[in-house]
């Protein structure tokens, strides 16, 4: 009675350390999506003091989660009897380190980025480039404040250097790669190919095209020029008749 | 600069100066405005650079249109600098080309998924298939594509709908440079990676590398798909995968004897594997067994020089490049150079080529030379095989565990030391009334053609001056067309192996000799008119007695049939040499062979490469 009792429990305490570094997946995706937002400032004319801080903590976070994940997914591979949850973890497994790349990839963009656009001086505000963007940090810093992990209030609170951060990723996947056996190409992607819409995205779902109409007043004659999308139909009439 | 492109991305830095800088409109779109839109009528360069003309700024700047610096708002997909009022807009660095930040596929896939996700039915044909294609070769990567594109498509929303489209347009922008739609020229194949200075020493030899490339002899495919069918005819028995091999094919029956008798330095080869060195001289001379016996019919025939100097180059082609330049000079010092002690017989015209090509030596700086040997070499006529073959059918007490490649290895080594050290054959010694004389091949064969063996006197070793020449049947006929010659030359005064093969190897019929003509006297009847160089070629095939007397001969196949054997005394090679009169060549003993050549060379000169002198004299420069 005992016995079973027993595993039961385990399988439960399994259960919730997969589920924990599902929730884990989520979280690194949302950070590295909102990273790669806030880097695409980084040299532009928004790009300031706030950002780069925002940066970096960001990327803390996402370290945080990665470390914290590998290491879960270690044990629950340690342990690995086969079947469907083990392919499971090392879809998950395969997941982690396709996200370290991506994100050690940004990191190492952000890193020279930062080298080349020193803010460490006033005048060196002139030569950001004019993008036509005016700032972003705040809306995605609000984003990246709700990203929550189990682990986060466990572990320390410091934010590594750029530089070993990115040395710290590679051994992890270097570790991953060798150490684990787990071949990459025989995890079977559970998401389709062609994925429908979001659901919780119901409205003012434009496109690109669609957001890019030009104004049609023309006073001067410079903004007449219509967009030519192909699906601009009534921009073209309108064109037309102008 | 962290960048490579650091011209242009100076450039871009002080376009962005608000005093000197490009002066920027505001674009007006339906849902919003956004600033920092350039035009591209002919206001660009900048003030720093007032020498520039219009039609280099316009040049130049649709360079930074087609990199990706500057991107168009209009017309998205032509990468070109319009001069008119076109807007355009400077890129994000993010964003920025750079080789040291690859294009992945994986971001790729992630982009074209965020924008399927935005709206079904919005990629383009081509993109359509590029992401199918993504999806099945990045298939294990497929969940964190669609889960990033989703985030990332989540975290653009948040931003201020400017900035979102302009994030939208900086990223589609990126793109279209970096995987640009099909039909469209595209900087990314030549302008990033190709950062070279021609006049550079490497681009210089790359480039005279590929034109020798070029020039290279070529050949219609209808001529070597002939050769191909050639090549599977002649061999498709010989193949254990195509036909079944005795004893037992070691793949289906795990029965390694079939290797054990085929290894290279077996002491009796397999009458399969003879039969191959019938079908060309090239199958004799790669097969080690088979060299080593014609190595060793060389060298008691005066040319095994030819067959080092062939060994020589293979092993330049073969070798590791830093030894190249030491191989190249000493094979010049041992076969090439006036007075070189192994000096081997080629025209001098390949002469003349090759030592000039010795001054820049490359691995293939021999190939004439070895092909000429090569071909010399060939016309040593093989007419039967008087090797006893080992029988196939090996019980299988008898089987031995077969040699670790190891080991197999250091046996070669060693051979090959042993060779190295016993010295070369010099012949500077043994011809001592004659020098070669370079025009004149040693052994000069003839073709097919001619009717007549021009008489010739040649003396061998150990021989008093024989009147009766002995003949080189030429026959560089392919070993289909040889295989009938083999059945032996004028009178039957080769009982041949061939005749027991007959009996077991389906593909040979029993002919008559071609009606070719030939002066060729056979070994054995030279033998007859007793000469006293029996002595000598007795030895040249120690095999011979042996065969004579050994029981371990046994046909392929299953008739036990009893072969004439003893009455085989020729050898397995025949040579004809055809020499005029007025060049004879005495050798000494043969047994000076085997001293050591050391004692003989008191007066050989040492040999100078010819680039060496001549980079003594070059001095400064």
């Amino acid at each position: 009675m005992n016995r079973w009792r027993q595993s039961v429990g385990e399988i439960q305490a399994r259960q919730r350390q997969v589920t924990e570094c599902e929730r884990a997946q989520v979280a690194l995706s949302k950070v590295t999506a909102c990273f790669q937002q806030m880097a695409s400032s980084l040299g532009s004319d928004s790009d300031g003091s706030s950002l780069r801080e925002e940066l970096a903590e960001t990327r803390a976070l996402a370290h945080k989660i990665c470390t914290g994940l590998h290491r879960r997914l270690l044990a629950l591979l340690a342990e690995g009897e086969q079947g469907q949850e083990r392919e499971h973890v090392e879809r998950m497994w395969v997941f982690l380190l396709t996200g370290l790349e991506t994100f050690q990839k940004d990191l190492k963009k952000v890193g020279s980025l930062q080298e080349f656009f020193p803010l460490t001086q006033r005048k060196d505000r002139d030569t950001l480039v004019k993008t036509g963007t005016s700032g972003g940090a705040l809306e995605i810093a609000a984003r990246v404040a709700t990203i929550q992990t189990p682990w986060l209030a466990v572990e320390d609170d410091q934010i590594p250097d750029m530089k070993t951060q990115i040395s710290k990723m590679d051994s992890l996947m270097q570790e991953m790669l060798q150490r684990v056996n787990v071949p990459l190409w025989s995890v079977e992607a559970k998401q389709e190919a062609w994925v429908e819409d979001i659901k919780d995205e119901p409205d003012q779902d434009e496109t690109l095209e669609e957001m890019m109409q030009v104004e049609l007043v023309s006073q001067e004659g410079t903004t007449s020029n219509c967009c030519h999308h192909p699906r601009c139909k009534l921009g073209c009439i309108l064109c037309l008749l102008n | 600069p962290v960048c490579p492109h650091s011209r242009v991305e100076a450039l871009m830095l002080e376009m962005q100066d608000p005093a000197s800088g490009v002066k920027s409109q505001t674009q007006r779109l339906v849902i919003t405005t956004i600033p920092h839109a350039l035009s591209g009528e002919p206001r660009l360069p900048p003030a720093s650079r007032p020498l520039w003309r219009r039609h280099h700024a316009q040049a130049f700047g649709t360079v930074m249109v087609a990199f990706g610096y500057i991107y168009p708002l209009q017309d998205h997909k032509r990468l070109i600098l319009k001069p008119d009022a076109s807007l355009y807009r400077f890129q994000t660095p993010y964003f920025w080309p750079a080789q040291q930040w690859p294009v992945e596929d994986t971001d790729y896939a992630i982009y074209l998924a965020k924008r399927n996700i935005r709206k079904k039915g919005v990629l383009e044909l081509h993109e359509q298939e590029q992401y199918n294609n993504l999806h099945k070769w990045l298939n294990h990567k497929w969940d964190f594509i669609v889960m990033q594109a989703k985030e990332q498509y989540r975290a653009g929303k948040e931003r201020k709908k400017p900035d979102r489209v302009v994030f939208d347009c900086q990223e589609r922008a990126y793109w279209v440079v970096h995987r640009p739609p099909p039909a469209t020229v595209s900087a990314m194949e030549q302008g990033m990676l190709r950062l070279v200075d021609p006049n550079e020493e490497e681009v210089n030899r790359c480039i005279i590398f590929t034109q020798q490339c070029i020039m290279r002899p070529r050949v219609k495919s209808s001529v070597s798909i002939g050769a191909l069918v050639k090549y599977t005819t002649t061999y498709k028995q010989h193949d254990p995968f195509l036909a079944p091999c005795l004893p037992s094919s070691p793949w289906l029956t795990d029965d390694a004897t079939y290797w054990t008798l085929n290894m290279p330095n077996v002491e009796v080869p397999t009458k399969m594997r003879v039969e191959r060195w019938t079908f060309s001289f090239g199958e004799l001379l790669s097969d080690p067994r088979g060299r080593d016996d014609f190595r060793l019919f060389l060298k008691k025939e005066f040319s095994g020089e030819n067959l080092a100097f062939w060994e020589s180059c293979e092993d330049l082609k073969w070798g590791t490049a830093a030894t190249m330049n030491e191989k190249a000079q000493h094979i010049y010092k041992t076969f090439l150079a006036r007075g070189a002690p192994r000096w081997i017989n080629i025209d001098g015209k390949t002469m003349e080529v090759t030592v000039k090509g010795l001054k820049h030596p490359h691995r293939y700086v021999l190939d004439a030379a070895q092909t000429h040997i090569f071909m010399l070499m060939k016309k040593v006529r093989r007419v039967s095989c008087v090797r006893p073959c080992r029988s196939v059918a090996v019980p299988a007490s008898r089987r031995r565990p077969s040699l670790s490649p190891i080991v197999l290895r250091q046996q070669e080594e060693e051979q090959r030391a042993k060779m190295a050290a016993s010295g070369p054959v010099d012949i500077t010694q043994l011809c001592r009334f004659t020098a070669p004389v370079p025009h004149l091949a040693v052994y000069s064969g003839f073709c097919q053609s001619q009717a007549t063996a021009s008489p010739g006197v040649v003396t061998l070793p150990n021989s008093a001056a024989c009147p009766s020449p002995i003949s080189v049947a030429i026959d560089s006929t392919p070993a289909s067309e040889r295989r009938c010659d083999s059945h032996g030359g004028p009178g039957s005064n080769f009982p041949s192996i061939v005749g027991s093969r007959e009996a077991t190897s389906p593909a040979k019929e029993s002919q008559t000799p071609t009606s070719r003509p030939r002066a060729t006297l056979s070994l054995s009847r030279f033998l007859r008119r007793g000469c006293a160089a029996s002595s000598v070629f007795a030895s040249l095939s120690p095999k011979c007695g042996v065969a004579a007397g050994s029981g371990r001969v046994q046909p392929l196949g299953m008739e036990p049939q009893t072969l004439s054997q003893p009455r085989r005394s020729a050898n397995f090679f025949q040579i004809k040499v055809d020499i005029p009169p007025e060049c004879r060549i005495y050798p000494i003993d043969s047994e000076d062979e085997q001293e050591s050549p050391g004692s003989a060379k008191g007066a050989v000169k040492e040999i100078i490469c010819p680039w060496e002198s001549i980079t003594k004299q070059d001095g400064a420069g």
